[in-house]
């Protein structure tokens, strides 16, 4: 069965969003029974294409909704309206270990989206091409200012929400990989949340590791901003820098947090001395790491069995603050599900377990990032250690299970952070539109 | 998307983005201890808008959260026109039982409209005040969006007092033009317009696009029609720099009309038997006029509150345009002196040889009319096609949309409607009547945007 091009309308709406909005894929006047494959293509910033398709069959109504209709295969099957980015993966023919990561946040993701005649698998640019449309996606809304922070020696940029203000804050914290990543800071001040995404571990002048006096300028520097109400500051991270946020939220004198949300982190490093002796202590038990039959790097037994000396392990049962632990239980990089379980029963025996709100979720591996973030599995990674080393890092998880808990962690670290920055709400006031 | 990066507590003023607010800032005072002369331990309330970067024709939902039950709140909206006037609008609330308010939801109070409209506050905004006289809000810059900054006050207020009531604030913006479509202009055989293609490989359905005596060129509605998928051709043909003679006459005629129509039939990405033709004002006469020849095919026709005859004479071949018409005898004014050109297009004062011959008629004719238009005599003229049409058998072709309270500028859906604006008629600008009181004509510029799509899809796609 032909289609005439003139015929089949494709559409996207919203055509213009933010990363973590969804959109409905809509194709129309089709025939009844017409076989299509719709196909999202979205070339990154080093230059790597990622794509992802899905095939369906028009009913009767001679419509597919990708909202409410299943995909019959491709890269994800059944009724995903979000699979077509989520489900992104590098084109054949790419470079293995490949991570999908936004480092420049001014500009959008540009994905194509667009419908082809049959149940294609492969080779899209020579097939039959109906129509095409183009979707932006966004990690600043309009309005969101992004600032360079320049304070103290810290490498920092700083996300401020649209209007007056005051705003709450957040310090936003990545792992080991250094650099200033900035995606998921825009993202929480276009959700009126005034955010500094803070690296600290890129090597400074210094040659040495930063301490805890660096996180306190960091606070400081949001603190005393105009903008930012002082007494609602909270501080997120993953990988270590969940554990540094640990550290901070337990031991430093110089932050108050309102809160603090800890995703695939553990409370597990030597408190005594300075950050520093982390690194120590790791290369210590680097021999625990262990590689997989396709040579990934599994780094999840360094930090066990979870210690029971309580010099290795971040006091939680002093803590203060709320905190909202999101374990991905297929982590392979670091034991959060055991170091969570060993933090809930740290909380329980101090009286202090109200504070703690842990998501759990089954197949989901180490990097829970803003929902539809397309799933990766294993991807080359280079440490900040000295000397650095580069490795195939496995990090876990499933691809369904993955993406259906970005986004479901999401939400609630969302409705976390309402809860706690702007606080005194009943339940029922609490604003989702994800 | 207009970003500023920019150092805290300063405004960087490349950015093009009106933000009052920011002059205001409230600086720390640096008290021992730290505490914020605001003294609320309290962030602001939250106001957001979804989708915060919406095509023109797309509905926004706005919402203030995080403020006292039952509580009075203004929200307003302010957005810069191309020429740096400032329009706005706003709108009383009381906040619900949960400390929200919500657009969809609620009734405004009191404001630029009552009850409750979720685009009230787009397609109620007006000049600011200070503003210039006569203003009438379109976009001519359609690469850009308007930029919107909508803000929550504190009690039942007006704009002006911002910034001491802002409680918080949120940008949205809104496009003419989707991602991927593409705007091409087109200096090709004489022809002046620009041309918009969807993304995607085309070939398209498409429309030719024609406005009324303002002349220039007019783009706004055919990157729109892009954005829904459709290849759309807007035609200069009067008051342009690069069409021949002087720019208060029409210096073209039907071989023009027709350049065009086949330029766009001869265009790759454009199906050349799936074309349709819309007009506004005096647009509708030239829409007549060009479906009326023989070779000239287009699948349907869209017209909107104009004539069908005219005035003044085009030219056929070489012949010199005639002079315009005196028309002023036909010009009536209200009693603060605004004019209004009805009487101009009342069928009696056409001339006869100028009214096009619809018995030649062969796709759908769509008639849009304004009940409150006062620049055209849309009823009479629609009255004169139907009846012509009817006369030759034809009638199954003719559609009417009616719609009481709305004037002579049915346009894209949620922009403001001027009843009353400054025009150019040489050697001076008139101020003008178009008739239109402000909600009838948003919900027909509503109602009718979503039939026009629906005649083009049925009449292009299918």
């Amino acid at each position: 069965m032909d289609m005439k091009q003139h015929c089949v309308k494709l559409s996207v709406q919203p055509s213009r969003g933010l990363v973590d909005e969804k959109f409905t894929v809509l194709v129309q006047n089709l025939l009844p029974g017409f076989q299509l494959t719709i196909h999202a293509l979205h070339q990154c910033e080093d230059g790597h294409s990622w794509e992802a398709f899905a095939h369906y069959t028009a009913n009767a109504t001679s419509i597919v909704n990708v909202s409410q209709d299943p995909s019959l295969g491709g890269t994800y099957s059944g009724v995903e309206p979000m699979g077509l980015l989520w489900s992104l993966r590098p084109v054949p023919g790419s470079k293995t270990g490949l991570r999908l990561r936004k480092m420049n946040v001014q500009t959008p993701m540009g994905v194509t989206i667009s419908v082809y005649q049959g149940h294609q698998k492969e080779g899209f640019l020579d097939q039959v091409l109906l129509a095409s449309v183009v979707v932006e996606r966004w990690y600043m809304a309009p309005g969101v200012r992004r600032v360079p922070i320049t304070e103290g020696r810290l490498t920092a940029t700083l996300f401020l929400p649209s209007g007056p203000g005051p705003f709450p804050g957040l310090l936003d914290l990545w792992g080991w990989g250094g650099k200033l990543v900035e995606y998921r800071a825009a993202l929480l001040a276009s959700h009126g949340i005034a955010s500094m995404a803070l690296d600290y571990l890129t090597p400074k002048e210094t040659g040495r590791m930063v301490d805890n006096d660096y996180f306190e300028t960091a606070y400081r520097v949001l603190e005393q901003h105009p903008q930012i109400l002082g007494s609602r500051i909270a501080m997120l991270g993953l990988s270590f820098g969940a554990g540094v946020t640990l550290r901070m939220a337990v031991y430093s004198k110089g932050l108050k947090l309102s809160c603090a949300v800890c995703i695939n982190g553990s409370h597990v490093q030597p408190i005594d001395g300075p950050l520093e002796q982390i690194m120590t202590y790791f290369n210590k038990n680097v021999e625990k790491t262990r590689f997989d039959e396709d040579n990934q790097l599994i780094c999840r037994d360094l930090m066990l069995p979870i210690p029971t000396d309580p010099s290795l392990k971040v006091d939680v049962g002093r803590l203060q603050c709320p905190l909202l632990l999101v374990v991905g239980e297929d982590d392979q990089n670091w034991p959060t599900y055991e170091s969570a379980m060993d933090m809930r029963e740290m909380m329980e025996r101090a009286g202090n377990s109200h504070l703690l709100t842990v998501l759990s979720y089954k197949n989901a591996g180490h990097l829970i990032q803003p929902p539809f973030t397309p799933f990766t599995r294993a991807s080359t990674f280079k440490s900040v250690t000295i000397p650095p080393f580069t490795m195939m890092a496995l990090w876990g998880g499933e691809l369904v299970a993955h993406s259906r808990a970005q986004e479901d962690a999401w939400r609630k670290t969302l409705v976390f952070l309402r809860e706690n920055l702007y606080g005194d709400m009943k339940p029922g006031a609490l604003f989702s539109n994800l | 998307m207009l970003h500023c990066t920019e150092e805290p507590g300063m405004y960087s003023a490349h950015c093009g983005i009106i933000i009052m607010n920011f002059c205001h800032l409230q600086h720390k005072a640096q008290v021992p201890g730290g505490v914020h002369w605001t003294s609320s331990c309290r962030p602001a309330p939250l106001l957001t808008a979804s989708p915060v970067c919406a095509l023109i024709d797309d509905k926004i939902s706005i919402r203030g959260h995080f403020l006292p039950p039952r509580c009075p709140v203004t929200v307003c909206a302010q957005m810069q026109s191309d020429d740096g006037d400032l329009w706005e609008a706003f709108a009383h609330f009381n906040t619900n039982l949960d400390g929200t308010v919500n657009l969809t939801r609620d009734p405004s109070v009191g404001g630029s409209y009552l009850g409750c409209e979720p685009m009230g506050l787009l397609w109620g905004l007006q000049p600011a005040p200070g503003a210039r006289e006569g203003l009438r809000l379109r976009k001519k810059k359609v690469e850009t969006p308007y930029v919107m900054l909508m803000s929550l006050l504190k009690g039942h207020v007006s704009p002006s007092e911002r910034p001491s009531t802002e409680l918080a604030a949120v940008t949205a913006e809104r496009w003419y033009m989707a991602p991927g479509v593409r705007r091409i202009e087109i200096r090709q055989k004489g022809v002046v317009g620009t041309l918009f293609l969807p993304p995607g490989p085309g070939p398209f359905p498409a429309m030719l696009d024609l406005w009324g005596m303002g002349g220039g060129l007019v783009e706004y509605r055919s990157a729109l029609f892009a954005s829904r998928g459709y290849a759309s051709f807007s035609l200069a043909y009067i008051g342009h720099k690069d069409l021949p003679g002087p720019q208060n006459r029409i210096n073209v005629g039907d071989p023009y009309f027709k350049s065009a129509f086949q330029l766009l039939q001869d265009h790759p990405q454009v199906y050349p038997d799936r074309i349709g033709i819309i007009g506004l004002s005096f647009g509708v006469y030239l829409t007549l006029r060009l479906a009326n020849h023989s070779d000239i095919k287009p699948s349907c026709l869209i017209c909107i509150n104009g004539p069908a005859g005219s005035t003044i004479k085009l030219r056929d071949a070489d012949d010199r345009t005639e002079q315009m018409e005196n028309d002023q005898k036909y010009w009536t004014y209200d009693d603060q002196g605004n004019v209004s050109f009805r009487a101009v297009s009342l069928p009696a004062n056409l001339s006869p040889e100028s009214k096009v011959k619809l018995e030649h008629l062969t796709c759908p004719l769509m008639y849009i009319v304004g009940e409150d238009d006062l620049s055209a005599s849309s009823i009479e003229n629609a009255n004169l096609i139907e009846e012509t049409l009817s006369a030759t058998g034809k009638s199954q072709l003719f559609t009417r949309l009616s719609y009481p309270g709305a004037g002579h500028l049915i346009e894209p859906p949620y922009t403001p409607n001027s009843r009353v604006s400054l025009w150019s008629v040489k050697p001076q600008k008139l101020a003008t009547l178009w008739g239109g009181h402000l909600a009838p004509h948003a919900a027909a510029q509503e109602d009718s945007w979503k039939k026009i799509l629906e005649f083009m899809e049925t009449n292009l796609r299918h």
